[in-house]
């Protein structure tokens, strides 16, 4: 059999975002542009915010790289990148394996439909067939601990409780390259000693971690590289030790 | 631009064989909009029932026309036309609905295009239950030209699919224009013989049919029901405009599909 090594390569990466204004897309305003020969209000309506900068860097098999810095300094852009989601504006992004991500608890889960459905729905859509998920259902549902509420819609659930949901539905399965964004802490005690089991198991398993957290005991003790961002840039890559000292420092 | 129409090639084609994906959201989208309800999704039925038998009585009096004649070449346009009506509206919201997915989850863009023409095919079985005694008690001769329905039905899906992925992608980067295709419809459906029978518009305004897109895909599904075979016209009108659209969607969606999720 051979085994496939994961990987993650970028290279000079940028992502430039284009922030509409309230009226920035509308039809009047493209046809504003044209009868006022691409002066008046080209481009000017359109503010583009960068938020990666010429940022490169590589990761092999069994890299566990954490990702720092401020608010606003890229983090969760660099996670969409890695996971797909956003495609460099210029620059390339190789990724080689199955990558899993859970950046935000909520988004892809349908409020209206029951914890159930969600579960059948997200599997669907990470690709498994119905049988696979029926065979991992009772185990979701254990994870969880959400007993008959499982049968209710989500939206009448706590935010403790859709966590667990999420989580439970989005760990499920241990993908190759694992892209986390600041595990959220709502759920109650009990349940955050589950759910770091689970995760260092799944940590264990997949051969790429990419986790990004304002937490830096966290990042040192799931961590072996650390990515410092700042402003879009990469202002440190390396040894974790290292990195998060020097952060500590900076800050 | 190699790279580009690479990933967008791959973008469909994963998409199309992740059916289970996109046939799953269209069921969903179908069991929420009539949960609670005690019919469920047999008010599609129930609704399409009511349009088609109350405006059949009037308008088949107010045209004079004979009822036998009248029901079923309106239950037939009504039947398709509120398919393609809803696929058209539907389509320019589709890609903006998806941000929830799209911004979580890397999936291909075409899937939430196959979502609501899916959903709405759904829809189309639900309506067909309520006309079938239509056609049934008004006569309808079976034969080889029958089977052209489904050529119809095969052709309403690919230019479906097509102009649906155009009207997404504008949709989403321009938000006016669903609003503006909502009202452009409304017109269009006078200028389509759905209420009216095309024969009132020969001549010298033919062109209002012959121009029409609507028409002819009504025309493409209507005739062979009615007992005839789709004009040679109307079926190679609708091949064509599907190859027109067909790339115009391949240009739009190569050149932007990597853009589409900055604007939702």
């Amino acid at each position: 059999m051979v085994i496939k090594m994961a990987s993650i390569e970028l290279k000079s990466v940028i992502v430039d975002f284009p922030v509409y204004g309230a009226n920035a897309r509308s039809v009047k305003n493209s046809l504003l542009r044209i009868s006022t020969g691409g002066k008046l209000g080209a481009d000017n309506n359109i503010i583009s915010v960068r938020a990666l900068d010429n940022v490169s860097f590589r990761l092999e098999h069994g890299d566990r790289l954490g990702i720092i810095g401020h608010n606003g300094s890229g983090k969760s852009t660099l996670l969409r990148v890695l996971a797909g989601i956003y495609e460099p504006t210029s620059g390339w992004c190789y990724v080689e394996g199955k990558v899993s991500a859970l950046l935000d608890v909520m988004l892809g889960m349908d409020p209206e439909s029951t914890g159930y459905e969600n579960i059948l729905l997200r599997g669907i859509i990470m690709g498994l067939t119905r049988e696979e998920i029926e065979s991992k259902k009772d185990e979701i549902a254990a994870f969880t601990d959400l007993g008959g509420y499982l049968a209710l819609p989500v939206r009448a659930y706590s935010t403790g409780m859709q966590l667990r949901l999420a989580f439970g539905i989005a760990t499920a399965i241990l993908p190759e390259i694992l892209v986390l964004d600041e595990i959220v802490g709502t759920g109650d005690a009990a349940f955050m000693d589950k759910a770091q089991t689970r995760f260092s198991s799944i940590v264990e398993a997949s051969h790429i971690l990419v986790l990004a957290s304002h937490d830096l005991n966290i990042i040192e003790k799931l961590c072996t590289k650390v990515l410092w961002l700042n402003a879009g840039q990469i202002a440190f890559m390396g040894d974790c030790q290292d990195g998060v000292a020097l952060y500590k420092q900076h800050r | 631009m190699g790279l580009r129409f690479n990933l967008a090639s791959h973008d469909i084609i994963t998409g199309i064989a992740g059916w289970r994906i996109w046939l799953l959201l269209a069921w969903q989208d179908i069991r929420l909009r009539y949960r609670r309800s005690i019919l469920g999704p047999f008010w599609i039925t129930i609704s399409m029932a009511i349009s088609v038998y109350s405006l059949g009585f009037l308008y088949g009096h107010l045209f004079k026309i004979d009822l036998h004649q009248y029901f079923p070449f309106l239950a037939i346009g009504l039947l398709v036309w509120t398919l393609i009506n809803a696929i058209v509206t539907d389509s320019t919201n589709a890609l903006i609905e998806a941000g929830g997915y799209l911004r979580q989850i890397k999936m291909p863009t075409i899937i939430f295009i196959l979502r609501v023409v899916a959903r709405n095919f759904i829809i189309f079985a639900h309506n067909l239950v309520a006309i079938i005694p239509i056609v049934i008690f008004c006569g309808m001769s079976l034969g080889w030209h029958t089977f052209a329905v489904f050529y119809g039905l095969v052709i309403i899906i690919i230019n479906a699919v097509v102009y649906g992925l155009i009207l997404g992608m504008l949709g989403a980067k321009y938000r006016d224009i669903a609003q503006v295709i909502t009202s452009l419809m409304q017109v269009i459906f006078f200028v389509t013989p759905v209420m009216w029978m095309p024969k009132i518009l020969a001549g010298q305004y033919g062109y209002v049919i012959t121009l029409n897109p609507f028409a002819q895909f009504i025309e493409l599904i209507r005739a062979p029901i009615m007992g005839g075979w789709p004009s040679q016209y109307c079926i190679v009108m609708t091949l064509v405009l599907f190859l027109v659209g067909f790339v115009i969607a391949t240009i739009m969606f190569v050149r932007i599909r990597h853009r589409i999720i900055y604007w939702l």
